[in-house]
């Protein structure tokens, strides 16, 4: 396109009035040639050339982007125009900002966890290598795996093993000894993931193989806070656990890992053990080319050579191998409750939109006059429509823009305060930040909410009868029947759409309520957790861990305050480790001879700290050492499975046959039952528990343990445990010899922590249902005193002729109500549909469950009541000599 | 919106106004109204240039870069936008007037043949 047309209009306009003007001349100059009188001369050449004011508006639009010129002249008149009524714009740019900023905030938690790909480069290479089953996927490896996958070059480029950093490392050797997230690594690790080096380098093959010496990476992190940034820390030693580690290199800030990590050293596998434990987890990344179900096939195979290896039993009857992107699986089932999410947050946008076009046609109605004269004037019903269009627009731009800044920091402090158990978005929602695709969501959302909450008000103004408008009376120009019917299918719409929202807090309220009143079946009062790490050479074995044991519980002890203290080497509530065992004596292949069960070793404090009870036998005591018969100890719910009738107290149980050589042990006599415990959550069945005395584990099962998991010490006291964090710590690096305390907590902490997701989405559409509450209460009583103040003459007449002032207020509170019930029965309708797709979030209660869809119906007709009642109370005071004066 | 009606004589077919234009540029610069009256004159009155489309499509043709414009002065000592033809006008009317010729003799084998055949069933 020449651009030269665009340019410089005004003085090209200017020019060409002159060229006319010359023109004009020179035919007045012809004719007068041709012998045509003065005055006559300079006629007849005006005549002939036309109107030069249409020649001239024909270049200037030619020179015009006219779409856009037009565009821009709506758009400065709506700004007039809105401005005219600041009031309603106001409202309309609030309730639209309320609107797309909620859904701003779930879209963009929704961009960071679903939709951003992984920091790593060519992030759909990655998988994540599971075990599959008839029961779905599970990540885990064991070396045997391990090594068989890394063998596997025709479908991987590079397969890593990490951990995530379970038990912690101490860094030790200088005034402030600190635990930190020491994760452990295969040395392929950071080349899979691409990290970056800033100093030195990753670890060797040589490294990363059994008696491969001490060495460490570090985090950016770390290496800014802990050794200020000094690049000369490469090659040089500190210490962790008491040994010198050489220092080999620094990655750098932007490598962000599915788990934080402070420092990293090599796992130094000894890749022909044949220990089948599951200790850390296994990732690859992919050849170019291979897809997931190529890569999937290739493993089943794999799959048939690895029990060829290792004996049929050595995976389960349909166990195979497999692999899902890496991004999936960190992601989990967080994608349906975010969408979830979305969807009440539609809702939210519905009823904000529905709130706005009933204002918009409300001061429609009150602009009939002016939309009448500019039809008269030559206005098409189309421009008419597209100068509303264009108003609304503006009202929801400029409510996305305050929606955009509302949500994106409404949704970064409220991941700060509660985040929720959502995974990618970083330390309190930092992972969340401002890109493209936020900005596109809510630009698009902008436009497309302007449009729909602007195109009926906009249709219905243009129908206007021009002769009937323009000959009213402005001060009570009714808004019409049809108007009047469209606002009252708004607030219909607004109630439905309200319940529905409503039902779905309900349920999510009462999902909450029912979680925090499940009995965790052990007590959190006065108890604080907090955990010490025994990751180094000194505690291989487990006689000097059950001496940090003993030693530390009697400085606990001798804390003032402190009642009792117990040590576990699994926390209640995150769940214990699994592990198989055979009830000694019972015919090998019967159903109830072998079992798994939660694995959990703990001192002899731990029932009494925690008020487990002991429903029969007895607790464990300091003479259960290695020294003494070996004793277990199991719940309820285990006693119940594979005793139902017997007495497991006169029983021994193996525990760990076939688990690899670090479980193997002798029978285990079982001395006690205890109550369950709901370590898997609220919300699951109290699994199956068998505790063991720290003091009695085998030496390897306490040198594996070291590695993967610390000591969780639980210290029960008489006053606030927060008062006494200084002397319990203190007292614990003491008695360990100087180990550092850390992950202090209350157990109440750790609980919430615990029901944070279910706390969330309760919060959050609690939230949402109240807005949608407030927006729909408005709406309604905003048609009601619109149609009072529309009647004022009618309810005039009603009164001149004897209506009493309480058939008036019936009259408008019937209405109103009529409204209401219709769009209650209508949501409720709707709910019952809806809630399903909620089943999943629910605990307790039922989806269809009768308190919600009771309550919130009739919650929300007494909101609307109340709506109501101003409106109808005004119409009684209609003076009727004052409305019949106005005609 | 515009009515389509059949052209009159002495209408110019649309399109063709810009070639007329620059046919008369090649005799030299001149202002509008000398444009009008030449192309007139030429075609023995027999065509009219609607003058409100005359500059219209004079500012077309410079947008294009096909003529350039100045002001100067006229025979009769008055001030009047002078048009000029430039070389890329001079290209553009060879190839409009090829375009032209070719269609017309196609027009008029179209016509001739079936004026002939008509004439021969009269006879």
């Amino acid at each position: 396109m020449n651009m030269r047309r665009f340019t410089h209009r005004d003085r090209k306009d200017r020019d060409f009035a002159e060229e006319i003007e010359s023109h004009l001349a020179h035919e007045e100059d012809a004719n007068l040639a041709r012998g045509i009188a003065g005055n006559d001369a300079r006629r007849q050449a005006r005549v002939r050339f036309g109107n030069p004011r249409t020649v001239r508006e024909q270049v200037w639009r030619y020179r015009s982007f006219p779409w856009i010129e037009d565009l821009w002249r709506d758009f400065r008149f709506a700004l007039r125009s809105l401005a005219k009524t600041p009031g309603i714009a106001i409202i309309a740019v609030v309730v639209i900002a309320v609107g797309i900023g909620v859904n701003t905030a779930v879209f963009s938690v929704i961009d960071a966890v679903l939709l951003k790909p992984l920091a790593y480069p060519d992030p759909r290479e990655l998988v994540a290598l599971v075990n599959t089953g008839p029961r779905g996927n599970f990540p885990g490896a064991s070396i045997p795996r391990f090594s068989l996958w890394r063998q596997q070059t025709s479908i991987f480029q590079k397969v890593a093993a990490y951990d995530f950093g379970g038990a912690g490392l101490n860094i030790t050797g200088s005034d402030h000894p600190q635990q930190v997230q020491g994760v452990h690594v295969s040395a392929d690790y950071f080349s899979m993931l691409g990290a970056p080096v800033i100093a030195g380098r990753t670890f060797t093959a040589a490294e990363d193989s059994p008696n491969g010496g001490h060495v460490t990476v570090l985090s950016y992190g770390l290496w800014k806070s802990r050794y200020g940034g000094d690049p000369k820390i490469v090659g040089s030693t500190i210490q962790i656990d008491g040994q010198p580690y050489l220092v080999v290199g620094v990655i750098g800030s932007g490598f962000v890992t599915e788990a934080p990590a402070d420092l990293w050293v090599p796992f130094q596998f000894d890749l022909n053990s044949k220990d089948m434990v599951f200790f850390f987890t296994a990732a690859a990344r992919l050849k170019p080319g291979v897809t997931i179900p190529q890569a999937n096939a290739q493993l089943r195979l794999v799959a048939d050579q690895f029990r060829r290896m290792y004996g049929q039993n050595s995976l389960p009857p349909d166990g195979s191998f497999g692999v899902v992107s890496l991004q999936e699986s960190m992601i989990g089932d967080t994608g349906s409750r975010l969408l979830v999410l979305l969807g009440a947050v539609g809702f939210v946008l519905l009823i904000a939109c529905a709130n706005v076009a009933n204002l918009l046609l409300a001061r429609a109605a009150a602009r009939k006059r002016e939309f009448a004269t500019r039809a008269a004037l030559g206005a098409g019903r189309v421009q008419i429509i597209r100068q509303l269009l264009v108003e609304s627009l503006a009202l929801s731009v400029a409510g996305g823009l305050v929606g955009l800044a509302l949500g994106f920091a409404g949704v970064r402090l409220l991941l700060g305060i509660n985040p929720g158990d959502i995974p990618r978005i970083g330390e309190d929602g930092a992972g969340i930040t401002l890109d493209h695709r936020i900005l596109l969501f809510t630009l698009g959302v902008s436009l497309l909410t302007g449009i729909v909450f602007g195109l009926v008000p906009a249709i219905s103004a243009s129908r206007a009868n021009l002769t009937a408008a323009l000959n009213e009376n402005g001060s009570h120009a009714s808004m019409g029947i049809r108007s009047g019917k469209l606002r009252s299918c708004l607030v219909v719409a607004e109630m439905a759409l309200t319940v529905v929202l409503v039902i779905g807090a309900a349920l999510l309220v009462r999902t909450f309520m029912n979680l925090e009143a499940v009995d965790p079946g052990f007590s959190m009062h006065n108890v604080i957790s907090m955990s010490i790490s025994v990751s180094g050479d000194r505690f291989q074995t487990t006689a000097p861990v059950a001496q940090v044991i003993q030693e530390g519980t009697d400085r606990l002890l001798a804390v003032p305050g402190v009642i009792g203290t117990g040590v576990s080497n699994c926390l209640p509530m995150a769940g214990g480790f699994g592990m198989s065992f055979d009830v000694v004596g019972r015919p090998k292949g019967s159903p109830d001879s072998q079992g798994g069960a939660g694995f959990c070793s703990i001192s002899s404090g731990y029932f009494t700290t925690l008020k487990i009870p002991l429903l029969r036998g007895r607790n464990f005591t300091r003479q259960d050492d290695a020294a003494a018969v070996h004793v277990a100890i199991i719940n309820s719910a285990l006693a119940h499975h594979y005793w139902p009738d017997g007495d497991p107290l006169k029983e021994q149980i193996l525990i760990g046959a076939g688990a690899g050589p670090a479980f193997a042990e002798g029978p285990r006599q079982v001395v006690g039952i205890v109550g369950n415990t709901h370590d898997n959550g609220p919300d699951t069945d109290p699994p199956p528990m068998m505790y063991i005395p720290l003091a009695q584990m085998p030496d390897p099962e306490t040198a594996l343990n070291s590695k993967v998991a610390p000591l969780w010490w639980f210290v029960h006291s008489q006053v606030d445990p927060h008062t006494l964090i200084a002397p319990i710590s203190a007292a614990l690096r003491e008695g360990s010899g100087g180990l550092p305390v850390a992950h202090v907590r209350t157990m109440e902490e750790l609980e919430s922590a615990n029901i944070a997701r279910q706390r969330l989405n309760m919060l959050l559409l609690s939230v949402f249902g109240f807005a949608g509450l407030l927006m729909a209460a408005i709406g309604v009583y905003g048609v009601m005193s619109y149609s009072v103040q529309q009647r004022t003459q009618e309810l005039g007449v009603r009164m001149a002729l004897g209506a009493q002032a309480s058939n008036l207020r019936n009259m408008v509170i019937r209405q109103g109500m009529m409204l209401t019930l219709i769009g209650v029965l209508i949501g409720g309708g709707g709910a019952l549909w809806l809630t399903r797709f909620l089943a999943s979030f629910l605990f307790g209660v039922r989806p269809l469950d009768a308190i919600s869809f009771i309550a919130t119906p009739v919650v929300l007709s007494v909101v609307a009541f109340f709506s109501i009642w101003a409106p109808a109370i005004r119409a009684t005071r209609v003076d009727p000599m004052t409305a019949l004066r106005i005609e | 919106m515009v009515m389509k009606r059949p052209p009159e004589a002495g209408e110019i077919l649309q399109g063709t106004l810009d070639m007329l234009i620059l046919r008369t540029l090649v005799l030299g610069p001149a202002h509008g109204h000398t444009i009008a009256q030449a192309i007139e004159r030429t075609s023995e009155n027999a065509l009219e240039v609607e003058q409100g489309s005359l500059y219209p499509a004079l500012h077309r043709l410079e947008d294009r870069g096909w003529v350039s414009s100045g002001w100067g002065t006229s025979d009769n000592n008055r001030r009047a936008k002078f048009y000029r033809l430039t070389g890329k006008g001079r290209k553009e009317l060879n190839a409009a007037a090829g375009r032209w010729r070719r269609m017309t003799r196609a027009i008029g084998l179209v016509l001739g043949e079936s004026f002939e055949q008509a004439g021969g069933d009269r006879r």
